[in-house]
This record gives structure tokens, C-alpha cells and sequence, in this order.
């Protein structure tokens, strides 16, 4: 009960201060903006560890097992975990070694291939040497040509073929309104492509194409700025209702009682900075 | 006249808080006033909904939670309809996710729409597999096998003990998919590597400034619809409770029973007024500063 009240209070100042920018810039919002990156930072680095290095490298190369009942290299392969559980118990958990799972990690089979990851791992990190820096490129061209790979038939059959195919329409269907919609697609596509085909100059009839071209996406950038619009508006009526929700009793009137300690504070300080600008005069 | 001309002209150097007060006003005050204004279907959720209207009893469909609470307002609307959509119509439901923030919202949604309105049961009627780090690697993966990549689910009970998925061996067992996406890994990765590879039909439900980017594949068929962050989830609640009101097509006896509930909790419809007043305002003010910008631009030609 208490700490949903405290985190209503916590949610509408860091709210309120974050809107408080809107007016100018002041120490409030200064404040949010730091927790903002501080927690930020925090929470990403421990969502990247937990959630991507121990489960998907760790949790693989040990995977939940007993320990007292391995044998022979499995033994010696988690004796270095008991080492490295020693050294670091709170990234290397006993549980994981001990055959129960924690936090879902170590439900893989066991894949020692993992290795040759957890090398090109630290190889990033090599990064930070910089005789030895030149070896994060060796990490750096397996992401960047796993990554192609991945993404090269998706884009290829998806986005590519499936588009072309789904230009491919009748200028005439037999209705009327079917037949101008495949008519002005076609001509966007067409003329877009255009404007971006630069071995020819833009002169004459081509100029007249390409212009055509640019209507057209200035009509896809104005409809993504109302998407746009429409979305930050969304997110605003949410923060609000939020502010609404928590300005009732149960939450000890935190959005009221907040809101005026920030617009007399705001106000002071504001009247200081005046005073202080004409003593400078 | 002149004088309007002047204030015309004025506008142009307005100062930017007045504009922010007057948004932060047309927002706040239809939320403690609302006026009810009506609701129009359109077609890219009309096309969405009677996809997932179609499926038969005991369809399988995967939900796929990639949102946080950054995005909340606009998509969890539309995760809490299109679950009540379904189990209003007896179809079972595996959820997993791609963000890790996507585990918290799906179990809020389940929490609501699968406990307390439907009381339904964990691992026959639905199941949470989680969060799986690998972005597309996971859809990838799916579509070979399930119990590779997700070989517990969000509880820690193997997925072999669960009985929903007994008969899902991979992403092509599944009668429909739909991401509730609010960026990357979200509705594109899935068309590209699980809807068109497997030819499962793929749905969505968006933040809006996606949506552009997702027209093209709804345009040629490779998604059935679009849902466009809060209009849309607004749309879909109009659509679900017409549905359930007319009582057309597959429906459980306890849809009727909940709609009351449907009625009572729309989130999405609520926030409607402030959203359609607040874009009419800012239509005002572009097209107010574009007359300001052209009387400013005819009277500087004058001298």
C-alpha cells in the first residue's frame, strides 16, 4: 500500500518536472533528466546482462546441471565456474551449477561452440587497449556478416520481391476507384524511384518526373509527421490520466499538493535569478 | 480589418509555451469532461478485426508483447481488446515476447482480461512463454522449433508439461500471429520471418508512427490490417463491442456476460475526445501559422 503510494508520488514529480521544461529550463527538470539517464543506464546494462550475456553465453556453456554427479571434463568444466561463482558470486549464481534453474538461465543444452562467442566477446573489449584494439574487428566483422546474412533474405523475399510484386497491379481493374488507386501507386513508385536515380540530370521531362516524385514523398513525410502527432498526443493523455489518477485521496493527493510546491518554487527562483540579473546591472 | 491583419501577423512570433498551454489544456480537459464523441471504423482495423473474427474455435493464435511502458497508452489498449476479442471466442492464446518490458505488460493484460474477466486456465486455455533475448534470431528460431528456444515458459514449468503445447511444434502449428510492436524487433520481423516464410497470417497492433512504415506490407497482403496506436485500439473496442451487442458470429456464453465489463474498462475510447480535440487544435494552429506566414510574407513584398 505504502510503496504504490510512493511510487505515485515518484511517478507525478518526475512527471511534472519533465513537463516543467515546457515552461524553461530549471533545476526540477535538471533532476529528472539525471535520474532519467542514471536509471536508464542502470536498468539497460542489467536487463543486456541478465536477459542477453548470462543466458544466451553463460547459460549455455554451463547450463543447469549437478555438479556432484559430473564426471570426467564436465567436472573439470564447472569446476571453473565454481571458481568463477567464488570470485563473483553475484554474476556467476551457485543455483545455475547446483541444477535448478534461476531466472530461466541454463535451460538450453550445453554448446561448448559458445566459446568462440565469449572470445569475440572480449575481443570488443579489446576496444579499450589500443596496441591490441585492431582484434575488435575480427568481432566486429562477424556481427556485421551474421547480421547481413539474417537480414539479407528476409529484405530480399519480404521487402524487395513482395513489394515489386505487390506493384505489379491492373492500370484498369473495371472500377473506377480501384483502377486511380493502382494508377497513383504506380506513378509513386515509379517517380520516387526516379528521384533517386542520379546518373542522369534532372532537366526537361525528367525534372517534371522527379518533381512528381518529390510531391509524393513529401505526402508520406507529412502523413508520418501526423502519425507522429497523433502518437506523442497519445502518450501525453496517458502521462495525464496518470496525473489525474493520482491526484485522489488514496494516493494522498499527490498530484495537486506536488504541482503547487513546484509552480511556488519555480516562481522564487525565478524572481532570484531577476534580482541577481539587476544586481549584475 | 487591419487589426486582424496585425494579430495575424503577431502570431507568427507567439510565444511557444502559450501553444504548449493550450495543448496541455485541449488534452486535460475533455479527460475530465468527456464528450462522447463517436467513434469511426476504419479499414485497416476493420481488416484486422474480421482476420482474427474469422479464426475458428480453438484456433491458436501466438501473441507476440514488443512494447514497454514508454508505449503503454497507445498499445495496451489494443493488447487487452485483442485478447478479449479472442477468448470471447473460445481461441487459445500463446504469448511471448521480444522486449523484456513486454513480459511485464503481457502479464498486466492476462491479469486483467484472462483472470479476473474470463477466469480462464493457465496452460490449457493460454500460456506465457516470456521473454527470449535474439530478436529476430527468436522468430527464427520458432520457426524450426518452440521448445529450442523457449524450453520453460515465463513460470518455469517446461513447455512439454503444457498442455496448449502439446501440438505447437513450431511457428507453423500457429493459425495466426499478431505483434503488439512499438519498434524494433516488432510487425516487420515478423512478416519477413515468420508470416511470409510460413504463411501464417501476421496482424498487428502499432505505436502510430510506425504505421507508415507497415502500409506497404498491408497493401500487398503480407498483414491483415493494421491497428494505428489509440484511434485504432478505440476502433477495435467499437468493433468487439458491436460484436458482442449483435452477437455476430463465434462467441462464448461469457462475452455476454462481460459486456458491461467491455463497456466499462474501454481505455481506448475514453481517451478519444482529448485526442480528437487536441488534433484539432493543431490543425488550427498549423493552418493559423501558415495564413500568418504568408500576410508577414505579402507585406514585406509591399515594401
Amino acid at each position: 500500500m505504502y510503496i504504490g503510494v510512493l511510487g505515485a508520488w515518484v511517478a507525478v514529480f518526475l512527471t511534472l518536472s519533465i513537463l516543467s521544461y515546457l515552461y524553461k529550463d530549471n533545476v526540477f527538470y535538471k533532476l529528472a533528466e539525471h535520474i532519467f539517464v542514471g536509471v536508464s543506464a542502470a536498468h539497460w546494462a542489467t536487463i543486456a546482462f541478465w536477459n542477453q550475456v548470462q543466458p544466451n553465453l553463460f547459460g549455455r556453456l554451463w547450463p543447469q546441471a549437478e555438479v556432484a554427479a559430473l564426471e570426467g571434463f564436465n567436472k573439470f568444466w564447472y569446476g571453473i565456474y565454481h571458481v568463477l561463482h567464488v570470485l563473483f558470486k553475484k554474476v556467476f549464481p551457485e543455483d545455475v551449477i547446483n541444477g535448478t534453474l534461476y531466472r530461466g538461465i541454463g535451460d538450453q543444452p550445453q554448446n561448448l561452440s559458445y566459446l568462440i562467442a565469449f572470445v569475440l566477446g572480449l575481443f570488443m573489449l579489446f576496444r579499450l587497449i589500443p596496441k591490441i584494439g585492431w582484434l575488435s574487428r575480427w568481432a566486429l566483422a562477424y556481427v556485421i556478416g551474421m547480421a547481413a546474412g539474417l537480414r539479407l533474405y528476409g529484405y530480399m523475399s519480404s521487402d524487395v520481391i513482395g513489394q515489386i510484386h505487390a506493384t505489379m497491379l491492373p492500370l484498369w481493374t473495371g472500377n473506377l476507384g480501384d483502377s486511380i488507386n493502382n494508377i497513383i501507386l504506380i506513378v509513386g513508385v515509379l517517380t520516387g524511384l526516379f528521384y533517386f536515380f542520379f546518373s542522369v540530370e534532372h532537366k526537361g521531362a525528367l525534372k517534371v518526373v522527379s518533381r512528381i516524385g518529390i510531391y509524393f514523398l513529401m505526402v508520406y513525410f507529412g502523413a508520418s509527421f501526423g502519425f507522429a502527432v497523433m502518437g506523442r498526443i497519445s502518450l501525453l493523455i496517458g502521462r495525464f490520466n496518470d496525473l489525474i489518477e493520482y491526484s485522489g485521496k488514496q494516493y494522498g493527493f499527490a498530484t495537486p499538493i506536488l504541482l503547487v510546491v513546484m509552480v511556488v518554487v519555480l516562481i522564487l527562483a525565478g524572481r532570484k535569478e531577476k534580482q541577481a540579473d539587476k544586481a549584475e546591472v | 480589418m487591419g487589426k486582424f491583419m496585425n494579430f495575424l501577423e503577431k502570431l507568427d512570433s507567439l510565444d511557444r509555451r502559450i501553444i504548449f498551454l493550450i495543448i496541455g489544456l485541449v488534452v486535460l480537459i475533455p479527460l475530465l469532461i468527456p464528450l462522447g464523441l463517436p467513434i469511426e471504423t476504419t479499414n485497416l482495423t476493420e481488416d484486422a478485426f474480421y482476420a482474427v473474427d474469422a479464426l475458428p474455435a480453438n484456433a491458436k493464435v501466438l501473441l507476440s508483447f514488443e512494447y514497454g511502458p514508454s508505449s503503454k497508452p497507445e498499445i495496451h489498449p489494443i493488447a487487452v481488446s485483442v485478447l478479449r476479442h479472442l477468448f470471447s471466442k473460445g481461441n487459445k492464446v500463446v504469448i511471448m515476447c521480444l522486449w523484456p518490458d513486454g513480459l511485464f505488460m503481457a502479464n498486466e493484460a492476462l491479469e486483467l482480461v484472462a483472470h479476473q474477466e474470463f477466469n480462464l486456465e493457465y496452460g490449457v486455455d493460454y500460456v506465457n512463454l516470456g521473454y527470449r533475448p535474439g530478436n529476430e534470431a527468436v522468430i527464427k528460431g520458432i520457426t524450426k522449433s518452440f521448445e529450442a528456444n523457449f524450453s520453460v515458459d515465463s513460470r518455469g514449468i517446461p513447455i512439454s508439461q503444457i498442455p496448449i503445447m502439446h501440438d505447437v511444434q513450431t511457428a507453423r502449428d500457429m493459425d495466426f500471429i499478431f505483434s503488439f510492436s512499438a519498434g524494433y524487433p516488432g510487425a516487420i520481423e515478423w512478416v519477413l520471418y515468420a508470416g511470409d516464410p510460413l504463411q501464417v497470417p501476421v496482424s498487428s497492433g502499432n505505436s502510430s508512427i510506425q504505421v507508415n512504415q507497415l502500409l506497404p506490407y498491408v497493401k500487398s497482403g503480407q498483414m491483415k490490417g493494421v491497428i494505428a496506436g489509440m484511434p485504432g485500439a478505440a476502433e477495435y473496442e467499437t468493433l468487439l463491442i458491436q460484436k458482442v451487442e449483435g452477437r455476430e458470429g463465434l462467441l462464448i456464453n461469457k462475452a455476454n456476460a462481460l459486456l458491461p465489463d467491455f463497456k466499462e474498462k474501454r481505455d481506448a475510447t475514453k481517451f478519444m475526445d482529448a485526442q480528437s480535440i487536441a488534433h484539432l487544435v493543431i490543425v488550427l494552429f498549423i493552418i493559423l501559422g501558415n495564413v500568418s506566414y504568408f500576410v508577414k510574407r505579402k507585406k514585406q513584398q509591399k515594401y
